[in-house]
């Protein structure tokens, strides 16, 4: 990707199209780079290498940039990464954070600069180049801008799950899913330990797909270890399915409550879902999106990437968004959907190939 | 699980992509019971609409007592469409069918209205209001005796707990 930008402000739910290789699922690793600085990356190793350089062009740095509104402030934030020759890994040679236009740090390689504010003085540190300021400097309170937008930053949910990995045990709480949901339980006890109120979201939710639906339990298997397990029942009784024995789909309609949950608990979040429509029955496609974008029109950002023409069926022209490139050689191109002018059906035009500049 | 065939349901039927996106905002309202109203792919012109209503859904209405069905179609200003499109629904289905669609093409409405999806969500709280904003606007009066139907019957179905 070179100069690229993901046009989704003021959209409460996004579609990102495109053939193979345009670049949808290179979106949620790019914004999984912000999100990783924010949840406390150590080493810029850990979210950027030399090899992600566009074409391995060392002597190009590469920059992230995102802008957001929070409670009324508008929250600019931007690191940018650098090459020098003889180096291993890369280094940090810009990165700032602005509140409403006025700086809340800046950065230069490895000089931190803090910004006045109205209960501190400006102060100056060092910082290894190899490490991201944003984790690393302390916020003053929970109503200080720095804490607002890193943890709004440090909560996105970022969702490439792969279901059959998912075991449903868990050694301790998170609010922050990893990308591939293999801590799924975790997710599941964090957010319970947060706001014990998310079950009835949970439940409600789940109790539409899976009718049969009695609870979840999250009992106690060992020393600090718990592993999930649903409960259905019918006019003929009861059973008790581990977790892990769901089926993929199943496991994408846990996802998805939990996701519904978290957003109403500790959103508005930030939700990106590389294809969630990959195990679910056609039937069950159009309304599991609409679940997610109806949940998010009342906060928060949901963005999907998808191939379903359900799925594509379930947003317009004004929510979709068209990635495209025309060789490896050359960068992704994103644009509005509308700027394409499909004649007829949308999801015939697709298969024909004819959505393209 | 999917819509549930034993209960009381909404299958909307779009002629083409614009209608589509206006049923996409209209299952957007809040408070709609997503699982009640599933949205079918586009037609490809009304014509087309009829073809598959005739050969699709009516068998399948027969089948199932609780499907109720909105066939949504441009009437490009020709005012015996309803008419024709009247007339190929079955006596014993015609309190179950609903036609309806912009007196010209939904397009002309984007000018006034906004996007397909807010006239959509504008179209679904007047719908659970019982309030006339969006439905009283020249290009959507003429649907006043299937919206006055809509309400009647679908209106219950869809926000049933209101």
């Amino acid at each position: 990707m070179e100069n690229f930008e993901l046009p989704v402000a003021g959209l409460s739910s996004v579609l990102l199209i495109g053939k193979n290789g345009a670049g949808k699922t290179t979106v949620s690793l790019a914004l999984e780079v912000l999100q990783k600085i924010a949840r406390g990356a150590n080493r810029v190793d850990d979210v950027v290498r030399p090899k992600d350089l566009a074409r391995g062009r060392a002597d190009v740095p590469m920059r992230f940039e995102i802008e957001v509104n929070l409670n009324g402030q508008a929250y600019k934030y931007s690191i940018a990464f650098e090459f020098p020759p003889g180096f291993k890994e890369l280094r940090v040679f810009e990165e700032n954070l602005l509140a409403d236009g006025k700086p809340i740090f800046t950065r230069e390689l490895a000089q931190v600069h803090l910004a006045t504010t109205n209960r501190e003085q400006a102060a100056n540190f060092l910082i290894d180049w190899h490490r991201p300021a944003l984790p690393v400097v302390q916020e003053r309170s929970p109503n200080d801008p720095l804490f607002i937008f890193r943890q709004w930053l440090a909560r996105w949910v970022i969702l490439r799950p792969i279901p059959r990995s998912m075991k449903g045990n868990s050694e301790q709480e998170t609010l922050q899913p990893s990308a591939e949901s293999m801590d799924f339980g975790a997710w599941f006890s964090g957010l319970l330990a947060y706001a014990p109120a998310s079950y009835g979201t949970i439940d409600g939710y789940l109790k539409q797909v899976l009718p049969d639906i009695k609870e979840i339990k999250n009992p106690v298997i060992g020393k600090d270890s718990r592993s999930l397990e649903v409960q259905f029942f019918n006019e003929q009784g009861n059973v008790t399915i581990p977790f892990s024995d769901l089926s993929d789909g199943e496991k994408c309609f846990m996802i998805c409550a939990l996701v519904l949950a978290a957003n109403t608990a500790y959103g508005p979040l930030v939700c990106f879902w590389d294809e969630p429509d990959s195990h679910l029955a056609l039937s069950e496609v159009g309304l599991f999106i609409m679940a997610l974008r109806k949940s998010f029109q009342s906060g928060g950002q949901f963005i999907a990437t998808s191939h379903n023409p359900e799925a594509i069926r379930r947003f317009s022209d004004e929510n979709t968004l068209v990635l495209y490139r025309n060789s490896h050689l050359e960068p992704t191109i994103i644009q509005p959907l509308s700027a394409f002018k499909v004649k007829g059906d949308l999801v015939n035009a697709l298969i024909r190939g004819d959505v393209e500049p | 699980m999917s819509i549930n065939r034993y209960l009381p349901h909404v299958l909307v039927l779009p002629e083409d992509d614009a209608n589509r996106e206006l049923a996409n905002g209209f299952q957007l309202d809040p408070l709609l019971d997503t699982r009640r109203m599933q949205i079918l792919g586009v037609a490809g012109g009304w014509g087309n609409v009829l073809d598959r209503f005739r050969e699709e859904h009516i068998p399948q209405m027969d089948r199932y007592a609780n499907r109720f069905m909105v066939l949504l179609i441009d009437f490009d200003d020709q005012q015996d469409r309803m008419t024709r499109v009247r007339a190929e629904i079955p006596a014993h289905l015609i309190d179950r069918v609903f036609v309806l669609g912009v007196r010209t093409e939904p397009e002309n409405l984007t000018r006034n209205l906004g996007s397909y999806e807010t006239i959509g969500k504008a179209m679904a709280k007047d719908c659970r209001d019982n309030t006339e904003v969006t439905w009283t606007h020249p290009l959507l009066r003429h649907n006043a005796g299937e919206l006055e139907r809509l309400r009647k019957h679908i209106r219950p179905i869809l926000f049933s707990d209101i």
